[in-house]
């Protein structure tokens, strides 16, 4: 598949400060790239290099592959994006401020404003001053604002904040709606995991500055999302019957009475066997599912316990 | 570059100053003859020149101020307002957008200096002979004499009306911005008059020159800059 953001040791640093460091990242053609991280973790200024508005220190980005230079403009007719909190000319109505945006983009299709206000639940307020609109409503403007020209790909900064669960939801549909229909590449960025994680193909997790990992969903839940949780009498002889009889190595402990293993070759009856063989007392078993949010928390906490 | 200045007037509802412009206008007339009226029959002014003397400072006063409130509608707020983030992110030229702005901004001084300057003197000559604002009659060609020196003057207060845009920026903040125009405007206008003779620093050739490209470089900077500068 044609990779379409295309980011190679990217660095940069304000007043010495490194704050992205060395990232590289790849992000495919239709698919929805979900970018995870705490505040500050640098999400915002990567998405803000692509779009040019910083410039990077070192390493380089290139979209479609094009590579950006610091007076590159062009490629920005396939972009559309909100960047933090979206900002607009407060003094004129929604509807001029896109009928404005189209003008700067170039993009004139008629009726296109009237569908994107439709799509994001604004339609009969168009003609209201935005000074007058709530923060909702502000954000699903800024999503029709970036949606309105039809672009290749689609930036969100955290595009719910401020949005109620029912707009919380509609964005959700939209977002698959375009990947699916219209096949945009969206890169998204939140802080609600639960919510990537319901959309996103691929997700890339970024801590101070550093990726510290890019990978598919899909692998994620294979490969760590479910486990097997055990609740045991004596942890110490549990853990050497697993690692010496049964060879597994993926395990993590919760307590000294509970512990995770993550090793699918191995089934369920085989490790109760071997408990039972070894007189351990076994108080519960059962299948579970890990969420990303976990998994993530893991990751940014370095308490990775998995062996 | 036109559809650049044609969205800027639209964004910024430019058309909705010239009711500014025309009370300015107004106001600085009617300052003046009242002026010449008040004062009895000791005049004021002795001629046109003495009278326009006066009306030109005025003008250029409250025209650097004047576009300063444009500039930084035009350019301040977008950067306070983070608008220009947005505006960023389109596919033009950044260098076009800026140049586009401060075009506006300087097109919008030196013209408006010109349209008060050319519809005072109109209003002058007509008003002249009914209300006798000075005793020497004004010829015509005196009138059309100052037109090249006006243009100059015009030419140089569009370029000291970008040095706000220094002060402005470190900021980001409106009220300085204007702050300096006032304060710019005032001292190379003011004049110290001993009563026969008077001197402004705006007489002397060179300091108007040299602000106005000092308005020039800030104006060129800020151009010159805008594709190297993070936005954050």
């Amino acid at each position: 598949m044609e990779t379409v953001i295309q980011i190679q040791q990217l660095s940069k640093s304000f007043k010495g400060v490194e704050t992205v460091s060395n990232v590289n990242m790849n992000v495919k053609k239709g698919e929805i790239y979900g970018f995870l991280g705490p505040n500050g973790a640098g999400k915002t200024t990567i998405m803000k290099m692509i779009l040019n508005l910083v410039k990077p220190t070192s390493g380089e980005i290139k979209i479609f592959n094009n590579l950006i230079t610091t007076s590159s403009y062009q490629y920005l007719n396939k972009i559309g994006s909100i960047i933090e909190y979206p900002e607009f000319y407060e003094r004129l109505t929604a509807k001029e401020n896109l009928e404005l945006h189209c003008e700067y983009v170039g993009v004139y299709e008629k009726g296109a404003i009237q569908e994107a206000l439709a799509i994001v639940g604004l339609d009969g307020v168009e003609h209201k001053k935005i000074h007058e609109f709530s923060l909702g409503m502000k954000q699903r403007l800024g999503i029709a604002r970036a949606i309105v020209t039809k672009p290749e790909i689609l930036i969100l900064d955290e595009p719910i904040n401020g949005l109620d669960p029912i707009g919380i939801k509609d964005i959700r549909e939209l977002l698959m709606l375009l990947k699916e229909e219209h096949g945009i590449t969206i890169l998204i960025s939140s802080h609600i995991v639960s919510e990537v994680e319901s959309i996103a193909d691929t997700i890339g997790i970024l801590h101070h500055g550093k990726l510290l990992k890019e990978v598919k969903m899909e692998d994620i839940r294979k490969e760590n999302m479910e486990y097997l949780e055990i609740k045991i009498d004596d942890l110490k002889k549990a853990i050497r019957v697993l690692e010496n009889k049964l060879g597994i190595r993926k395990y993590e402990i919760v307590n000294q009475h509970c512990i995770r293993i993550f090793e699918h070759d191995i089934s369920q009856s085989q490790i109760n066997k071997e408990l039972i063989l070894n007189d351990i007392v076994i108080n519960g078993i059962e299948k579970q599912q890990q969420h990303l949010e976990e998994y993530f928390l893991n990751l940014i906490n370095g308490g990775n316990q998995i062996a | 570059m036109l559809k650049l200045l044609r969205l800027e007037w639209k964004k910024n509802c430019i058309a909705g100053y010239f009711k500014g412009l025309i009370s300015c206008i107004v106001g600085i007339l009617a300052a003046v003859v009242l002026m010449a009226l008040g004062s009895g029959d000791e005049q004021v002014f002795r001629d046109y020149t003495d009278f326009m003397s006066l009306t030109n400072i005025l003008i250029r006063i409250v025209f650097i101020i004047f576009s300063s409130v444009i500039l930084s509608r035009l350019v301040i707020d977008e950067y306070k307002n983070k608008t220009v983030q947005l505006l960023f992110t389109y596919p033009l030229k950044r260098k076009k957008i800026i140049l586009a702005k401060l075009s506006l901004v300087f097109g919008f001084c030196f013209f408006s200096i010109i349209i008060a300057t050319f519809m005072i003197n109109i209003a002058v000559y007509f008003l002249n002979p009914m209300m006798n604002l000075f005793d020497t009659p004004v010829e015509i060609q005196e009138m059309v004499a100052t037109i090249p020196s006006t243009f100059v003057n015009a030419f140089m207060m569009a370029g000291v009306s970008l040095i706000p845009l220094y002060f402005g920026m470190r900021r980001k903040s409106t009220a300085s911005t204007i702050t300096s125009a006032v304060l710019i405007g005032f001292v190379i206008n003011a004049t110290v008059s001993n009563g026969d003779s008077s001197a402004s620093l705006f007489q002397f050739v060179g300091v108007p020159i040299s602000m106005c490209l000092l308005g020039l470089i800030i104006g060129y900077l800020s151009y010159y800059k805008v594709d190297k500068v993070d936005l954050t």
